[in-house]
């Protein structure tokens, strides 16, 4: 008894009380219930909250993602980048490709069980329109004069001015239908669709939880019971839970972890060329860039191959415009050799023969363009270019960066088409070139806009062609390369593919 | 003990009042624009202008504070400005989820904590102290995070006995439950350990070597009345206060843990929420954290004084 209290606090009692408790612990928690039944439910990973379930207000990947798990639109683009008929049956334009006329599939049902009619689409791109509603994607509905529905299955788009691409444009990530049976602001919380899967339940910070649509209009897909979208910011951790078990599908790779990865047993890696890019930003009204010749030089110094190699870790491939290197429209003819010879002479012709000292903006946070960086700094400097690295957070970005700094480094999603990658950032009314490069060419513009207009395809290739090459001539700002976009999952894991516009379609995956 | 519970809830409730001025100003000075976070990097001037308005930024940062601080005593925490909901919702459910780590960690440190002190404390100076106290040495000089990642890939990536991150909420299943929250839990409980077993240890030999106990003994009286009876009583005074205050530690303490382990907690969200420059947010998880803090500590005093009559009568000296 009295021995008692000291030998409660001896090495021995540590051995014997927590040793069965720990054996009990282990056999009780250690076993990992995983039934031996085959598995009808999928683990991802995304990076970060679904912070809108209404499809046009997305703009993260992860809204992306939700959006095209739950929703659909009326043309989707399939692995290969060709377009396929979606909630659309067949589709037919006017000579003048001005008014477009969509015949929609019959039979379609919404989540609530409404039935899919024009009204559907209608209602869509009223909310698309609305200013109020501030959707990136609000320029295509400005685009529309009128829409007609002659009757509850066709759909005819009359535009303001002719677009030859528009069938192109209904795949766009906003562009999702949604049934006008549902008040937007029911459907921002629990979002109804026409896709392959129905929400369930959403967790900010943990998980979004999505079910069978057993009503979905595809024969014998989804072939998932369920699918749990997990918010994993924390690289290390992801990979630990794909190891582990925990999870089965790694969406978007970090390219400094892909070697790491495909190391290991039993897991897949699939890392396809995607069209987002990154591309260092001149403000062409400031010095010294308001002189073509001092943009050229700074393409010529260069190697977009070793940026490639050094930023993506070789997975991507250099580009010359946003028309990324596996797109029928890019221009294969042109080299991308650097000549620091011809640089420092066209510096010495700008009037700065001992180069010039500027300062590159650089956001923290976005690896790939901070490693580009680094070796910019270091090309720049063979031609006699002094640049100072400042790296700002992500969140002071918008405000003192994006738009207002002379000289940057940024990177973009991809775009649906050549002339929606394209136009914006070339075109001297376009969007983005007005907040970035304000850079203006006549004969650029007038290449553009045919290229817009024709629909004969064959003569769409050869005005982007011309227009690349008019692109380097001019250099409004430099496009380094496209990424490649990787997942990583369960090898076992049968039906999935990475898809090229990042979005996760789980509609034939399974376990078998 | 009234007065002095009094004394001490004024005390707590300036403390308060004087960290959410501090956690506002700091908001403030946070980078990055509200406005340009909620309409995106290339935000017209008089959108943002117009947005800044609505929100009332355009307003005097004292009037600002004022109103801030004005809704939250009524409860009203606001709106999120990235993910389109309230503020409260989210907030509650992340406090939740961190408040079962935390107590989970707790029960570790308590038992733990002071098992291993007394164990080392009343072997002063043998093997089981040196062992014990080199322990604690190496857990406390190594930080939280390696032992984090260490477990990480022991037990999930090596072993594959528990899940490596992640939540699993106790109705899918309390042993589902249980697996997510053992890592996470005991990182955050190891750093304490050492430190809880520590304090026990030496306050342990302090009071074995006082001369009443020193005069027990000579008595006879047998070494394990001596301390269950006489020493731990007294030894395990500070133990309990320290054990109170480090409720507010483990509240902070969960920002490591939940970041490496992707548990959806206070400490993840918090840093998400500055990230994404969600100053809401921010806020009100920076008041719920100098609010656990705040009632740790006194809860920590209360102990005190009610298990040291000294303190609470402090002030009647001399009657």
């Amino acid at each position: 008894m009295t021995k008692t209290t000291t030998k409660a606090f001896s090495p021995a009692a540590a051995v014997r009380y927590l040793l069965p408790a720990w054996v009990a612990a282990t056999v009780w928690l250690g076993a990992p219930g995983t039934a031996l039944a085959a598995r009808d439910d999928v683990v991802a990973t995304i990076n970060s909250n679904v912070n809108n379930f209404y499809p046009a207000a997305g703009t993260t990947g992860e809204d992306y993602n939700a959006g095209n798990l739950m929703f659909n639109g009326l043309v989707r683009i399939t692995q290969d980048l060709k377009l396929e008929p979606e909630l659309a049956t067949a589709w037919k334009s006017n000579a003048d490709a001005s008014e477009w006329t969509f015949q929609l599939r019959r039979g379609v049902k919404f989540h609530n069980g409404a039935d899919f009619t024009a009204a559907d689409v209608v209602h869509t791109f009223k909310l698309l329109g609305d200013p109020a509603l501030a959707s990136r994607a609000r320029s295509t509905a400005d685009m529309i004069k009128t829409i007609e529905t002659p009757d509850d299955y066709t759909v005819k788009f009359v535009l303001k001015e002719p677009y030859g691409a528009w069938p192109d444009m209904m795949i766009e990530r906003q562009l999702k239908i949604v049934p006008a049976s549902v008040p937007l602001a029911e459907l921002r919380v629990k979002p109804v669709g026409t896709g392959p899967f129905m929400f369930d339940s959403y967790t900010p910070g943990d998980k979004l939880v999505l079910k069978k649509n057993p009503n979905y209009w595809e024969k014998g897909l989804p072939k998932l019971a369920r699918v749990t979208l997990r918010i994993m910011p924390e690289d290390a951790a992801k990979i630990a839970a794909l190891s582990s078990g925990d999870v089965d599908i790694l969406w978007n790779v970090p390219l400094e972890s892909l070697q790491e990865i495909k190391a290991k047993r039993a897991i897949t890696v699939d890392s396809i060329p995607a069209g987002t890019w990154d591309g260092f930003v001149l403000n062409n009204q400031a010095k010294p860039f308001d002189d073509v010749r001092v943009r050229q030089a700074m393409l010529k110094a260069i190697d977009k191959r070793v940026l490639v190699q050094v930023a993506l870790f070789g997975e991507g491939a250099p580009t010359h415009t946003p028309i990324p290197a596996n797109h029928p429209y890019f221009a294969r003819n042109i080299g991308f050799a650097p000549d620091v010879a011809g640089a420092k002479r066209l510096l010495a012709a700008a009037g700065y023969p001992n180069g010039f000292k500027i300062t590159l903006s650089v956001p923290v946070g976005r690896p790939t363009r901070e490693r580009a960086a680094v070796a910019l700094q270091q090309m720049l400097k063979n031609v006699g270019i002094t640049v100072a690295l400042e790296r700002v957070p992500y969140s002071r970005w918008g405000a003192t960066i994006a738009g207002k700094a002379p000289f940057y480094m940024d990177g973009y999603l991809p775009r649906p088409t050549p002339d929606t990658a394209t136009y914006p950032w070339y075109h001297s009314t376009g969007s983005w070139n007005q907040q970035m490069w304000h850079f203006s060419s006549p004969r650029i513009d007038q290449t553009l806009e045919a290229a817009r207009r024709t629909p004969d395809p064959a003569q769409q290739r050869d005005l982007y062609i011309r227009f690349q090459e008019e692109a380097l001539q001019e250099v409004p700002g430099v496009v380094m390369y496209s990424i490649n976009f990787a997942t990583a999952f369960r090898a076992n894991l049968q039906g999935f593919h990475t898809h090229p516009y990042t979005w996760l379609d789980l509609r034939t995956a399974y376990f078998p | 003990m009234f007065g002095y519970l009094c004394k001490r809830i004024v005390y707590i409730a300036f403390t308060v009042a004087v960290m959410s001025v501090l956690v506002f100003w700091i908001t403030q000075v946070l980078p990055g624009n509200v406005a340009h976070t909620i309409l995106g990097d290339f935000a017209k001037p008089e959108d943002v202008a117009m947005l800044e308005h609505k929100l009332g930024l355009d307003q005097p940062v004292h009037t600002q504070y004022l109103r801030w601080a004005g809704s939250l005593l009524r409860g009203d925490l606001g709106q999120s400005l990235v993910m389109n909901r309230p503020v409260a919702s989210v907030l509650w459910d992340a406090v939740g989820r961190s408040a079962m780590l935390a107590a989970l960690s707790f029960a570790m440190v308590t038992v733990f904590g002071i098992w291993l002190g007394i164990a080392a404390g009343i072997r002063h100076g043998r093997w089981t102290d040196r062992i014990i106290s080199t322990a604690t040495y190496v857990k406390l000089s190594v930080p939280e995070f390696f032992w984090a990642i260490l477990l990480l890939m022991l037990f999930s990536g090596y072993l594959g006995w528990l899940p490596a991150t992640g939540y699993s909420s106790p109705d899918e299943g309390i042993a589902q439950w249980l697996r997510h929250l053992v890592l996470p839990s005991v990182t955050l409980a190891l750093g304490l350990i050492a430190h809880v077993s520590r304090l026990t240890r030496s306050s342990v030999i302090d009071v074995m070597q006082s001369p009443y106990i020193r005069a027990a003994r000579a008595r006879g009286v047998p070494e394990g009345r001596l301390v269950r009876r006489h020493a731990l009583r007294n030894a395990l005074l500070p133990t309990v206060t320290v054990l109170a205050i480090d409720i507010g530690v483990l509240m902070g303490g969960v920002v490591v843990a939940e970041t490496i382990f992707s548990y959806p907690g206070l400490g993840r969200l918090l840093i998400q929420s500055i990230q994404q420059a969600d100053i809401p947010m921010v806020q009100a998880a920076m008041m719920v954290v100098t609010f656990v803090y705040a009632a740790a500590n006194l809860l920590a005093d209360v102990l005190y004084a009610f298990l040291n009559p000294r303190i609470r009568y402090g002030g009647a000296a001399g009657h």
